[in-house]
């Protein structure tokens, strides 16, 4: 068998590549990866190739050596003429395809934490300065180990009357209600969000609710409830020992250092 | 090697096979119930309380309700009706949860052990399982009928046979005329299942999850175990037999024949209660045998036909390259009966019962609409499409399901378009500071649409000048059909004006007065985006030939570039 | 010596809280349901006595409630049907009470129309509407009907009987033999049609045949009763029950107890 040239080798390397990321891991492995995250793993590929093959002269031109071929060679005709026929004609279709493709909406830029307000209120009542603000049962975790415990059971008690919909039986943002959500309810089985925040910023999270985020929030597309209208301080601060209790996450507490 | 590999190999299978025996006994019963209690108190009780009986403090809210475990009774079941479910099938309902209701999957959540260690725990609230001295009996699914097209045919007869329609409606939207009026054992209103949406089916949606569902009954809902209505006859016998029943004026060969096949039935149930007596000798067994055969053959091709009502699976929701995308047309737009409504593909808005403010909606019955759009140069029409199992129109005192409500739409969309993505919108429910401009339609006036304009849920008004839209309306056989028509520009301020290309914010709120929804109680949408697909330009036939000669001369160049340089 | 006594004492103190731990559960247990003995010996009864009387109804006698017809017109709706709750005829009499012996232990076999219970379904309604089944018989159901009905016994935590089968027309006789046979004595049950949401009934499972339903003109006989002192109690399901304060009676060889009750609408219900 005829030894297959430098070109076709490096053609079957690119081609190999391109169906590994868009079949095996993005689909076996995981799910479907986005086609500019592919464009640009495949120009990786792109540059490698050209550098291996221009590290020498005599590998540069042996690379070269077929499509010369094809270009020139007069055994070459039938070869030249498809591929003649069949650029112009992939060009034409990637053109039509491109001009012709539909217009996606325009994403909501969202900030998904935004910046909370200098001072924590409930209703009209200030609570302190963000910074300052804790969470009144916190301190009772040492002090206190029964009373912190059924300070978690009312939180628990208070999840699971009025959180749960959204938010999950197992607070993984994955309640029945949550199908029909944009933007979906939080995650607070995510190590991102409990460990990142203090609870003065959860507070002031669920006593607003949706409507009271800045601009940047979106504050028009979010279906949390003004919770202020609902519940009292102890059920609000319980709730948020009730997320971190059940979660093994603890909030964020200042002095630690950010 | 070879050997030794195999033997490794059958050593490691053998081992998965033990294992959930070694499992099963590994741990005595008694630490399997201790285990569970503690499982059950921290993730179960707060449902299903911490007697289970079913009145945790979650539970009030909710319906269906969560399952009372003391009273013994399960609406899913792989064992006949009447009997307990095996342990696997409390296992599987923890582990899958219960789609349509609250009960969410556990398998993210709890390991295996510790579901095993809840169905032994849940199982002791009900003296029942201590009592019974045989497995209770398991639906076999010997004998299933492959799902072809002459099955699901086969399977539409039936089901007018079986009375299914009397509450699942004649297309199956859980419309049926005894649909009203259903509860179950503890009182609570149940609604039969919409069979055009099997997503929310409780016990799964595969064929045989349906099949179990006939043969065993729901425990507790109306939904009874069925019995064959021509019991000891063929599915032919069947067909002919309707066919007479249903025939106004018979003749007298099919008067006697009529009869025959009558005499033929009652002398098989005669036989089916003998059977199920613990009775009947060996050729009644056998003609039982064989009866039941046809019976559970029937269900099969039933199964298959309500399977077949169902997109294969839920629709995706209108986001992104989903959105809804109104069509450009240049004649007239077409009717809401015409027939070009059926080449556009539906986009599918999900809902969600509106609990943010009271009074709070927090079971829905409408699970989504779906919309169509044509739209030409000067108008847009839309087609809005939902189910509901009951058609209301007026506010009535209901003995069974207490207040209703009229039935009613509103489609809403912002009165001035953002500028860009992160200019602000609306509130979504109904706006805020920003205000919305919707149309709102309401059963008891099947054709009017009517102009508001809201800055929130409870601050609506009509708008002074209502413009022309046109408005026609259908409710059959469970679902609704709205269209309406509009200029696509119009000389009111506090109109929405719309332009061919510009994304344009879409929501809904729907009412199923049936439900109690009126005012704030409602089930909703979050924001999406809608737009008149812009016809597609003119370039597309331009500049592609365009390249492709310019390819094609860049390859002619080439060729001439290294002829050149070869000769040189 | 004193040690036995004192164990005696203890075990005496034991059974005691015992029974008055039985009692607060059966307490809990239900008092709008029927009260029965622990066990029930059958043996022939010679020279019985004979308990009669008449339930009345004292109160406001609503108006009688037409049920609303909403499907199968034609079958169902022939005859007007009305609620069959509180059913009260001219003398204020009531009809559908059980009157019946709490605490009887030993007297008559149930006879043989006893043993052949049947529930019928006829224009789309339930014949009779308070039944008496006996534990460990098979209920018949019938189909009178040119409509599909579904029997639907409801649930208990006793005899986790909740049966729940369609009958078609096609199927005039429908023997519950597998489901429909309690083990234990309860109730009564709510029975129900889903499918003609209106249709209503009840079935008390009972172990011994003292067990009377009023008539039209509310009246009541129990009949063979060994001589003896027996607690007398009634079922209403609108009225209730008397279970916190039985009539006593006392029976006479051959002789005749007259009864009368007279219920009101329980406040609470």
């Amino acid at each position: 068998m005829k030894k297959p040239s430098l070109f076709t080798i490096c053609f079957a390397i690119f081609i190999v590549c391109w169906v590994f990321l868009r079949f095996f891991v993005g689909g076996v492995i995981s799910k479907p990866i986005p086609n500019s995250v592919i464009a640009m793993y495949m120009a990786l590929v792109f540059i490698a190739i050209l550098v291996h093959i221009s590290v020498e002269d005599t590998r540069f031109r042996e690379f070269l050596r077929p499509i010369h071929e094809t270009l020139v060679d007069e055994n070459r005709q039938t070869r030249r003429l498809v591929f003649a026929v069949l650029i112009p004609l992939l060009m034409l279709g990637f053109t039509y395809t491109n001009i012709a493709k539909k217009a996606n909406p325009p994403g909501d830029p969202r900030t998904v934490h935004p910046t909370p307000p200098d001072n924590l209120t409930y209703k009209d009542i200030v609570l302190g300065t963000m910074d300052e603000a804790e969470n009144p049962h916190r301190h009772l975790e040492k002090d206190d180990p029964e009373a912190y415990k059924s300070h978690v059971e009312n939180g628990r008690t208070v999840y699971y009357q009025n959180c749960f919909y959204c938010h999950g039986d197992h607070l993984d943002g994955k309640g029945h209600f949550a199908d029909a959500l944009n933007p979906l309810p939080a995650n607070f089985q995510d190590p991102g969000v409990l460990p990142n925040f203090s609870e003065s910023f959860f507070f002031w999270r669920i006593s607003k609710g949706g409507p009271g985020m800045p601009a940047a929030g979106t504050p028009w597309n979010s279906a949390m409830p003004i919770w202020e209208n609902y519940l009292t301080q102890d059920e609000i601060w319980d709730v948020i020992l009730f997320l971190s209790d059940y979660t093994g996450y603890k909030p964020r507490t200042f002095g630690e250092g950010h | 090697m070879r050997i030794r590999n195999f033997t490794l190999l059958l050593l490691i299978l053998g081992l998965f096979f033990i294992l959930p025996f070694v499992h099963a006994q590994g741990a005595t019963e008694a630490q399997n119930i201790a285990e569970g209690k503690k499982v059950y108190d921290n993730s179960c009780a707060h449902c299903h309380g911490i007697e289970g009986r079913g009145d945790g403090s979650a539970a009030e809210n909710l319906l269906p309700q969560p399952r009372d475990f003391t009273r013994g009774l399960y609406k899913i079941r792989s064992t006949e009706s009447g009997q307990l479910p095996t342990d696997q099938d409390l296992f599987d309902i923890i582990t899958e949860g219960m789609p349509g209701s609250s009960m969410p999957e556990w398998e993210t959540a709890l390991d295996a052990d510790e579901r095993w260690q809840v169905v032994a725990y849940i199982k002791t609230f009900y003296e029942g399982f201590k009592e019974s001295e045989t497995l209770p009996k398991e639906i076999s699914l010997k004998g299933k009928i492959p799902y072809s097209k002459e099955s699901i045919e086969i399977g539409k007869e039936l089901y007018t046979q079986f009375a299914c329609y009397e509450c699942h409606g004649d297309e199956g939207r859980g419309d049926g005329t005894s649909a009203p009026t259903l509860t179950d054992e503890w009182d609570y209103k149940s609604w039969p299942a919409n069979l055009h949406q099997n997503w929310n089916y409780r016990g799964g949606n595969d064929i045989d999850d349906i099949y179990k569902r006939f043969v065993g009954g729901i425990a507790g809902s109306a939904m009874p175990m069925f019995e064959d209505p021509a019991f000891g006859l063929s599915i032919e016998e069947a067909q002919r037999y309707t066919q007479l029943d249903n025939k106004g004026e018979m003749t007298d060969a099919e008067e006697e024949e009529y009869t025959q096949l009558e005499d033929k039935m009652a002398n098989a149930f005669d036989i089916l209660d003998l059977i199920n007596a613990g009775e009947g000798d060996e050729e009644q067994k056998k003609f039982y045998e064989e009866s039941m055969k046809t019976f559970y053959e029937k269900s099969w091709h039933l199964a298959n036909y309500v399977k077949s009502l169902s997109p294969e699976k839920r629709p995706e929701a209108a986001i992104g390259k989903n959105s809804l995308r109104s069509q450009y047309v240049e004649d007239e737009l077409p009717p809401m009966d015409d027939a070009v409504w059926d080449t556009l593909e539906e986009s599918y808005f999900p809902l969600v019962g509106q609990v943010i403010i009271e009074p709070r909606q927090f079971n829905p019955t409408i699970d989504s609409v779906s919309v169509k759009s044509f739209y030409n140069d000067t108008e847009v029409a839309f087609l809005f499409i939902w189910d509901d199992r009951t058609h209301n129109t007026a506010e009535e005192e209901n003995e069974d399901i207490g207040k209703t409500y009229e039935d009613a739409i509103a489609i809403q969309f912002p009165v001035k378009i953002p500028k860009g993505p992160t200019s602000p919108k609306p509130y979504f429910l109904w706006g805020g500071k920003l205000a919305v401009y919707l149309w709102q339609w309401q059963a008891s006036a099947p054709e009017k649409t009517t102009e508001l304009t809201a800055k929130g849920i409870n601050n609506a008004t009509e708008q002074e000048f209502q413009g022309d839209i046109e408005t026609e309306s259908a409710y059959s056989k469970g679902q609704y059909k709205l269209w309406v028509k509009r200029a696509l520009e119009t000389d009111d301020k506090k109109d929405l004006q719309l332009k061919p290309g510009v994304f344009v914010p879409i929501a809904f709120s729907l009412w199923d007065g049936a439900n109690g929804d009126v005012g704030t109680k409602r089930v909703i949408s979050s924001w999406y985006s809608f737009v008149l697909e812009p016809v597609p330009s003119v370039k597309r036939f331009i500049y592609p030939p365009i390249v492709a000669l310019l390819s094609l001369g860049l390859l002619i160049g080439l060729r001439g570039f290294m002829q050149r340089r070869n000769t040189e | 010596m004193k040690t036995k006594m004192f164990a005696c004492l203890a075990l005496l103190a034991a059974c005691g809280f015992s029974l008055i731990v039985l009692a607060d559960n059966h307490e809990e247990e239900d008092m709008n349901k029927l009260v029965f003995p622990e066990a029930y010996k059958v043996e022939a009864v010679a020279n019985g006595g004979k308990i009669s009387g008449v339930v009345k109804f004292d109160g406001e006698v609503p108006e009688k409630k037409k049920l609303a017809i909403n499907k199968d017109q034609a079958v169902c709706d022939a005859v007007a049907k009305f609620d069959e709750s509180l059913v009260v005829g001219d003398g204020n009499v009531l009809k559908n009470t059980i009157v019946y012996l709490m605490d009887i232990t030993k007297g008559k076999d149930f006879d043989a129309e006893a043993k052949k219970p049947e529930l019928d379904q006829k224009e789309c309604r339930f014949d009779p509407h308070v039944q008496i089944v006996p534990v460990g018989i098979v209920l018949t159901v019938l189909n009178s009907d040119k409509a599909t009905h579904n029997v639907h016994i409801f649930g208990t935590k006793k005899n986790n009987t909740s049966v729940n089968k369609q009958q078609p027309k096609t199927r005039k006789k429908m023997r519950l033999s597998r489901e429909g046979v309690a083990k234990k004595a309860e109730g009564p049950i709510e029975v129900k049609c889903d499918i003609h949401g209106w249709m209503k009934a009840w079935i008390a499972y009972v172990p011994h045949p003292y067990f009377a339903v009023t008539n039209e003109k509310g009246e009541f006989t129990l009949e063979d009763v060994p001589p003896g002192t027996y607690k007398l109690g009634y079922w209403h399901e609108v009225c209730g029950t008397n279970n916190k304060a039985p009539v006593t009676v006392k029976v006479e060889a051959g002789g005749e107890v007259k009864q009368e009750f007279t219920l009101k609408v329980e406040e609470t219900k």
